[in-house]
């Protein structure tokens, strides 16, 4: 079963070579208790489970761009709080908030996402009382 | 007097069949009560289209998130709500902790696709669903698609079962009054109490279900394994049963997103 997880997952590093790596994780890859804020024009939004993944390009400050791959939850909380599988269009402007990953790979764990009109999209629902 | 004679009897034996109440109906879709923790941070509050910043009494946006998600890679330590582990299983939790606190999902089974298990299945941290017949209440669980079943039709766990350890383990309970008591067992070792201690092959649970009001569901839970715990844990959990617009769970097909980008 590992071996075959390596394996799915070395294949889909080598076809994904231009984009950051999305290997399934658990939330221990990202440092949870820091949240850094990127902007960019979203290239792809994956609305499968277990984590959405949002693929951005953003300003690297060099007259170049450079590609983030942000994890997000399911589809079914993220339902609940707000997303629809068309949440996000190829070629709008974001801001992200999001925790970094640990390996400092372009990668990071959504908390919010804000899109040029002004709307956030929470991740999770409001607290059940 | 004969008539009296046969009669009394017959009413006496009717007389708790009448006053027996139907036991409560569990079914329906439960969401728990602070699923990510009291400091869950970047959902809810502020979540929607945000008006002007001129708009008149509005006092700016939301704050920005400080976290993404609960840390829960052991580095602050034990809780001191955690089970109470002895000597061989505290060291294999301090194992676990470092390849957490290194980033490897090596000990998350939920990262692997795999059925949280009980009792953590019981966080239900994205939702429930209970369905309920005379004889059989089925759990289910949208986070990777678990599901445990309870039967309620007096039967035992054969020997067969015992030996065939599953993560939801094996599930038997009755009513006593408005409460459900579940006895478990059968559960295997590759799973984790509370989604992070270890525990032996001889943890058993007992749990108390009950309506603490109308739709606010409580699970009282007791986690038992002379392995693996110095004593006994117990935990608490309340659900609240959703209302229309959210009374529906999504499939998580968790296998969907292992490997990579589609």
């Amino acid at each position: 079963m590992r071996a075959h997880f390596i394996a799915l997952a070395v294949l889909g590093a080598a076809f994904f070579h231009a984009t950051p790596g999305l290997a399934h994780h658990s939330n221990v890859a990202f440092e949870v208790t820091k949240v850094v804020t990127i902007t960019g024009v979203v290239k792809d939004f994956q609305w499968r489970n277990p984590h959405t993944w949002v693929l951005l390009a953003v300003d690297d400050g060099k007259g170049g761009k450079v590609d983030w791959a942000v994890e997000g939850r399911a589809p079914g909380i993220l339902l609940r709080a707000g997303w629809s599988k068309n949440s996000l269009k190829p070629g709008e402007m974001i801001t992200v908030d999001m925790s970094p990953a640990r390996d400092g790979s372009k990668t990071g764990l959504v908390a919010r996402v804000t899109k040029a009109d002004g709307t956030i999209l929470a991740n999770a629902p409001p607290p059940t009382q | 007097m004969t008539t009296r004679k046969t009669i009394l009897p017959l009413l006496m034996l009717g007389i708790p069949v009448l006053c027996a109440q139907a036991p409560p109906d569990f079914s329906g879709v439960y969401y728990p009560l602070n699923p990510f923790g009291a400091n869950a941070l970047g959902r809810g509050a502020g979540a929607g289209k945000q008006p002007p910043a001129t708009g008149g009494k509005q006092k700016g946006p939301p704050p920005r998130p400080t976290q993404s998600a609960p840390l829960a890679d052991g580095s602050q330590g034990r809780s001191p709500d955690a089970p109470s582990l002895t000597p061989p299983y505290m060291a294999k939790w301090e194992m676990i902790r470092k390849s957490r606190m290194a980033g490897s999902s090596e000990y998350d089974n939920t990262a692997k696709c795999l059925p949280p298990g009980m009792p953590a299945m019981m966080n239900m941290a994205y939702g429930m669903e209970v369905m309920q017949t005379k004889d059989k209440i089925t759990f289910f669980s949208e986070l990777n698609d678990a599901l445990r079943r309870v039967y309620l039709d007096g039967r035992k766990p054969t020997q067969k079962i015992l030996d065939d350890p599953t993560y939801a383990g094996y599930s038997t309970g009755h009513w006593e009054g408005d409460t459900l008591l579940v006895d478990t067992v059968a559960l295997h070792e590759n799973s984790f109490i509370e989604g992070f201690s270890p525990h032996s092959d001889v943890m058993s649970i007992k749990e108390r279900i009950r309506f603490l009001s109308p739709g606010l569901l409580e699970d009282r839970i007791t986690v038992t394994d002379p392995k693996a715990l110095t004593k006994p844990w117990e935990t608490v959990k309340t659900y609240r049963k959703a209302t229309a617009g959210t009374d529906e769970l999504r499939e998580f097909a968790c296998p969907e997103g292992l490997g990579d980008a589609k």
